[in-house]
């Protein structure tokens, strides 16, 4: 530093100082240069893994499913146990129990809900939550939620008051596919406002997970939130809530607020046609 | 003589100063620019890995958009790229092709294919723009969402104002209808539109990437690949550069001055009030966007500019250099109207990061730079002429630059093999790797030569495009 100094005041640092630049340009490159083949490397060999894990993987869940095997019995398998060991295998298994789950229902499904429980995943996808990266409990959320463990509603819905948006929206769409209305009683006394996004994906995980219990919808009515209230009257909507109806014809009667009057008195029209 | 010589040392010292501090200045601000938008990119694209955008798929209140396609002899593609933006992955939307007085046979192949028909379409004009001749939709119910608008020649902007008038949807997506979209890139688009709360999103830009050589099915593309035309394969490492490395910054400070005419989202009622596109540029959609954010803060409105990183947009780059100089002098001199209509931005704090940032950058090194490089140029030979030129510095400080050009480049192949990999083919990545070490001798002295027309231009008041014929894409045997 301090010659660099000397040659400053001595006025040929222009030299010294464009030298020094290119060498630490060429070096950049070259490490960025390496940096992308062992990327590249990287992905061919974890395709290739993939591949031949998805191979082991397919076999076993699909005994699994059809045979009645247990993971008890899977467990036998020397090969399978040395595979299980790999964090790399237990990833591709987690992502086919997810994608085979969201194909099946009934006896199929809850084999496989079964197979995550007795495998130990299920406790992967707990300690998921207590991570300090969000998208780590973003995971482990939607993993639990995939199963239907209900036992973990009550962390799950302690995040959906998080910060992060984005886990606080995963959150809440996990809790919706737990324990339906429940989970969003707590918005009526939410202070902050809900934008668009965040209300879209409530309603979505309402129709998509096809929550039976509607009771306490009408709640969301009643919050001192506009937000909350429009999420509601959305809600109704999208739902075709007519026995709400009677709450949204009484918030049209008592709100000042004209816009939420405009919105119920519309809602009103559309379900009343 | 000893007085003249200390005169042209002097000179020499300031000219090497000015030089390497302009240098200087412009490197670190790409460097800031990318390290801006590589962390920005990494936290989108995790953040993106837990959306769900079918919540917006099977929602009735999803934005509604009215996407507006320009079309001017575009018989060729026409009937191929109009089914293409009638399949993408979105419900509320409608299509508005408008055939900008095409001189080929685009109308008829809309009427035919569609099976269009006159429609008495009740709209009332905002914005003053060339003679309507008719307005058609189609007869069969499975076209429902395509409006075709038959105008008089007046140029892309006043195409797109046509546009602006008829769409019936508060949300208009301004495209080129030779552009081949992803599929569900309405769906990135109007994400960003629900996602502010109290601030008004005005506008959402997508990135633009090169399809030249790209495998395009029934509109759509199926497989990416790396052109062998020296020309066009740098201008996917330039629009990498551009897209990944600058745009994403722009965007995380909110001082994004372009959307790309070839893919945008914006709030009709605000480009409306904010005047439409003006035909008084080439640089229409760099100046619609200036014009709408100066009508923002004019008018102290909260808003905000999103900028969608996912490549959702793929062109066509120009593969001679007669075609390539007309668009670059083109959007040269769309810089310069631009810039130049909105001089009271420049260093106006009253225009906050836009004033103070984003329009000085792009004066200082968009659109001066050429100008720079080019009176460099003729000083160093100059200097060679007279015997003054140091050859040990002049070439240093050539491969200082030089070094530095490939350092940037491979940092856009890194950020692209880290975000979307959209070049797995090991041949494709060491064809860009070459083209990193190709471009500043062959591909930057191009372009600074088309911005220098561009200034010509400028001075000689030359007006409009020019025809700008495209080869169509085609597919790799």
């Amino acid at each position: 530093m301090t010659e660099f100094w000397e040659l400053y005041k001595n006025g040929q640092w222009e030299v010294p100082f464009l030298t020094f630049s290119i060498y630490l340009f060429l070096a950049g490159s070259l490490i960025l240069y390496l940096i992308i083949v062992a990327s590249r490397n990287g992905k061919i060999k974890k395709e290739r893994l993939s591949k031949e894990y998805s191979v082991v993987i397919d076999k076993v869940l699909s005994a699994v499913i059809f045979e009645n095997i247990s993971f008890a019995e899977v467990k036998k398998d020397k090969n399978f146990l040395v595979l299980f060991d790999t964090p790399f295998f237990r990833e591709v298994l987690m992502e086919s129990l997810i994608n085979l789950h969201k194909n099946y229902e009934g006896i199929y499904a809850q084999k496989l809900e079964q197979f995550y429980k007795d495998s130990g995943l299920i406790k992967s996808s707990f300690r998921k939550l207590k991570s300090l990266k969000w998208e780590v409990k973003c995971k482990g959320i939607t993993e639990l939620a995939e199963f239907n463990i209900k036992e973990a509603f009550d962390q799950i819905i302690a995040y959906s008051k998080a910060r992060k948006k984005t886990l606080k929206i995963v959150a809440l769409n996990a809790a919706i596919k737990l324990e339906g209305t429940e989970s969003i009683k707590y918005l009526v006394d939410h202070l902050d406002p809900i934008d668009d996004w965040m209300q879209l994906n409530i309603i979505g995980a309402f129709k998509k997970h096809d929550v039976g219990d509607r009771e306490g919808i009408e709640h969301l009515l009643e919050s001192q939130n506009t937000t909350v209230i429009a999420l509601g009257l959305k809600l109704i909507k999208e739902l075709k809530l007519t026995q709400k109806l009677p709450y949204v014809v009484q918030l049209a009667d008592n709100t000042s607020n004209t816009v939420i009057k405009y919105k119920a008195q519309s809602l009103l029209q559309t379900l009343t046609a | 003589m000893t007085f003249f010589n200390t005169e042209i040392t002097w000179f020499l010292d300031v000219y090497i100063l000015l030089i390497l501090g302009y240098a200087i200045l412009i490197m670190s601000s790409y460097l800031m620019l990318a390290y801006i938008s590589t962390k920005e990119l990494r936290k989108y694209l995790k953040r993106n890995s837990f959306v769900d955008y079918d919540v917006l798929l099977t929602s009735e209140f999803a934005p509604k958009l009215s996407l507006i396609a320009p079309a001017y002899n575009e018989g060729l593609t026409i009937e191929e790229n109009v089914k293409s933006l009638l399949s993408l992955n979105y419900n509320n939307y409608q299509v508005i092709v408008v055939n900008d007085g095409s001189k080929d046979n685009s109308m008829e192949i809309l009427t035919k294919t569609y099976d269009l028909v006159l429609t008495d379409l009740d709209f009332h004009p905002q914005i003053e723009t060339k003679k309507i001749r008719g307005i058609y939709t189609s007869r069969n119910a499975a076209f429902k969402k395509l409006i075709v608008v038959d105008k008089e020649n007046g140029g892309k902007a006043d195409a797109l104002n046509v546009g602006l008038n008829i769409a019936q949807n508060p949300y208009v997506v301004c495209i080129d209808v030779d552009c081949i979209l992803d599929k569900d890139s309405l769906l990135k688009l109007a994400k960003p539109f629900l996602e502010s709360y109290g601030k008004r999103i005005i506008a959402t830009g997508g990135v633009v990437r090169i399809a030249n050589q790209c495998v395009i099915k029934n509109g759509r593309l199926v497989e990416v690949n790396v052109p062998d035309v020296m020309l066009s394969r740098i201008q996917v490492l330039e629009y990498l550069r551009a897209f990944l490395l600058g745009r994403m910054a722009w965007g995380k400070l909110d001082g994004l001055l372009l959307i790309s005419g070839a893919f945008g989202a914006f709030d009709k009622e605000i480009a409306i009030l904010s005047g439409g596109y003006s035909t008084k540029t080439v640089g229409e959609d760099m100046e619609l966007i200036v014009r709408m954010r100066r009508y923002m803060l004019d008018n102290k409105l909260p808003y905000s500019v999103s900028y969608i990183p996912d490549p959702l947009c793929w062109t066509e780059a120009p593969e001679d250099f007669k075609i390539f100089k007309k668009q670059r002098s083109r959007w040269m001199r769309g810089t310069i109207e631009t810039l130049s209509i909105h001089r009271r931005m420049f260093l106006n704090p009253k225009y906050k990061l836009l004033g103070m940032l984003s329009v000085p950058y792009w004066t200082l090194f968009e659109f001066l730079a050429p100008g720079i490089e080019f009176i460099g140029l003729i000083i160093t030979a100059v200097f060679i002429i007279f015997g003054l030129l140091n050859w040990h510095f002049f070439f240093l400080l050539l491969f200082f630059v030089y070094s530095f050009a490939v350092l940037f480049s491979v940092i856009a192949l890194y950020s692209e093999e880290k975000t979307y990999h959209k070049y797995p083919k090991q041949a494709d990545f060491f064809k860009l790797l070459m083209a990193a070490f190709v471009e500043p001798f062959y591909f930057h002295p191009l372009t600074v030569y088309a911005a220098l027309v561009g200034y010509k231009e400028k001075i000689m008041g030359t007006k409009g495009w020019g025809e700008m014929t495209r080869k169509g894409f085609t597919k790799k045997e």
